[in-house]
């Protein structure tokens, strides 16, 4: 079982993202999409890591639903975090999400190399960002089979 | 010492003749612009004339019968000697009317650049070698000048279309909140303030919305230059087509007809050739329509001399006025309100940059009434269309 909460109270979505205004901005457009999603953020990839592996404060913190993942992140970088995410028996199966500016060709073929489940580029246009969100909610979130254990080791 | 001279082949029938051509040759020397120093094939100095005398710091008496190598330390003496591959005169003939550039020793010591120029010389004792010698530290200098001003202009120039990129790059992240957190206020508080709160957020919404396509369009424009492709054989009549599709949805609106001639292969980026180029002249077309029809039609013509293809895209549109046929290939240069076309006015310079890094030329002609006819040439590829 899930150790917090199941799947009929809240959906847990973990959003790793340094820049303030950029997190705001995606809980103001979750909140428009499903007010029940519970987004928790982790301001670098260090502290991402820890909460998923309920180290020191996150010691209760939900196992995520879905993770969206900037790239650009200070102390450990979105690529690491995702490596180490694919790498650990217990997080792999947690559908991880890139979310972020970049275009570039080069890290779309290293976040999928890497296992990415997606990869999304943030529109400049509040409208754009909105829907892209809800697309997310609509995708992995609503219509989307997840499994709902975690895996055996 | 004294020598007999002829010059070139014609061989001496008897003395009195040599010593006359011998007397010319000399009065020939001296009078000649260079340096000329005459040596001997193991690089002896025989003769010398007053330009070399100043040149070198000599007296001409302390110079004939010495090495060459005194005054020209490297690369002269030893390239007329003839070694195991090379006879005495397959060493000179291989040196004969070449400009070498070697460096000149002064008695003094100092060296300067000299370019020397070889010619044969029969004489009484065997092939003789002249040496015009020439001081060439003015054109070394101008030469390292030049050198070093292009060095520096490519490198202020790759700074700058580096700086316009990272500029453009690096601005768009905070310019993304500005115009996300005004467009966030209109969308929660328009209509819940009063009427001057609903127009200051309207037009920080419009100023940051319009900066935003303005440093797109930077960005755009500058990755020509910083991520160029590397010019390959590029279909262009797959390269419209692929600009066509990308258009579809605004020819489909303005009830565009775009046709083309059979297009050739040429030497081009295709992405650049495909989805800047053709889209914003093509784009253009439709856009600045004055029918009901907008039509545009895409040829070619290969140029006979320099087998470069020649691209024209003709439409019957609104055309423009002469005066502002060199203005609308500048950056961020529009001919129309805002509220009139929509736009940045930068499609026309990436159009610019992009033909002009493939060494071609664009231009545009307007007759009164007959739409725009925008040219441009692009290298062919060798294979016919």
């Amino acid at each position: 079982m899930r150790p917090m909460g199941d799947k009929g109270a809240h959906i847990n979505v973990l959003l790793v993202e340094d820049n303030p205004g950029d997190v705001r901005l995606t809980q103001e457009a979750f909140r428009d999409a499903d007010i029940s999603i519970r987004v928790s953020v982790a301001s670098d990839g260090v502290e991402a890591m820890a909460f998923l592996r309920n180290e020191g404060e996150h010691a209760l913190a939900p196992r995520p639903d879905l993770i969206l993942l900037d790239l650009n992140l200070p102390r450990m970088s979105g690529r690491e975090v995702l490596a180490s995410i694919k790498e650990d028996a217990l997080l792999k199966t947690i559908p991880t999400v890139i979310l972020t500016t970049s275009k570039a060709e080069a890290d779309i073929l290293n976040s999928y190399e890497l296992r990415a489940n997606s990869y999304l580029s943030k529109p400049v246009l509040l409208d754009a960002f909105y829907n892209l969100i809800k697309s997310i909610n609509d995708f992995w979130l609503t219509k989307a089979q997840l499994p709902q254990q975690r895996p055996n080791q | 010492m004294r020598h007999d001279l002829v010059p070139g082949s014609a061989r001496p029938s008897e003395e009195e003749q040599g010593r006359e051509s011998a007397a010319k040759y000399r009065g020939l020397l001296e009078a000649a612009p260079d340096a000329m120093v005459v040596v001997d094939q193991s690089g002896g100095i025989v003769l010398l004339n007053l330009q070399a005398e100043k040149q070198f710091g000599y007296h001409r008496d302390e110079l004939v019968g010495q090495q060459v190598k005194n005054i020209i330390p490297e690369g002269f003496a030893e390239r007329l000697i003839a070694d195991d591959l090379r006879s005495d005169e397959d060493a000179l003939a291989q040196q004969i009317g070449t400009g070498i550039e070697l460096t000149g020793q002064r008695k003094d010591g100092s060296q300067f650049p000299i370019e020397i120029m070889l010619s044969p010389l029969e004489s009484a004792d065997g092939i003789l070698v002249t040496a015009a010698i020439r001081d060439i530290s003015v054109r070394k200098a101008a030469e390292r000048h030049l050198t070093q001003m292009v060095a520096e202009l490519n490198r202020s120039n790759e700074e700058l279309g580096q700086f316009a990129y990272v500029a453009s790059h690096d601005l768009q992240k905070p310019l993304r909140m500005v115009a996300s957190y005004t467009q966030l206020l209109s969308r929660r508080y328009t209509g819940k303030l009063d009427s001057d709160a609903d127009e200051f957020i309207a037009f920080a919404v419009d100023g940051a919305s319009r900066m935003q396509l303005l440093i797109q369009d930077l960005l755009a424009y500058s990755r020509v230059g910083t991520k160029g492709e590397d010019p390959v054989a590029t279909s262009s009549e797959l390269a419209l087509q692929q600009a066509v599709d990308d258009l579809r949805g605004a020819i489909e609106e303005a009830g565009a007809v775009v046709t083309h001639d059979r297009l050739p292969t040429v030497i081009a980026g295709e992405m650049q050739l495909g989805v800047q180029l053709f889209q914003n002249l093509v784009g253009n077309a439709i856009k600045y329509q004055a029918s009901d029809t907008p039509r545009v039609h895409v040829s070619a013509a290969q140029d006979r001399s320099t087998r470069r293809w020649r691209f024209t895209v003709e439409d019957n549109g609104l055309g423009i006025e002469p005066q502002y046929f060199e203005r609308i290939f500048g950056m961020f240069q529009r001919l129309h309100k805002r509220d009139e076309f929509a736009g940045t006015g930068i499609g026309l310079a990436v159009c610019k940059k992009i033909v002009e890094r493939h060494g071609g030329h664009i231009s545009v002609e307007s007759p009164p009434g007959h739409g725009s006819t925008f040219h441009f040439d692009l290298a062919g590829s060798g294979v016919e269309a």
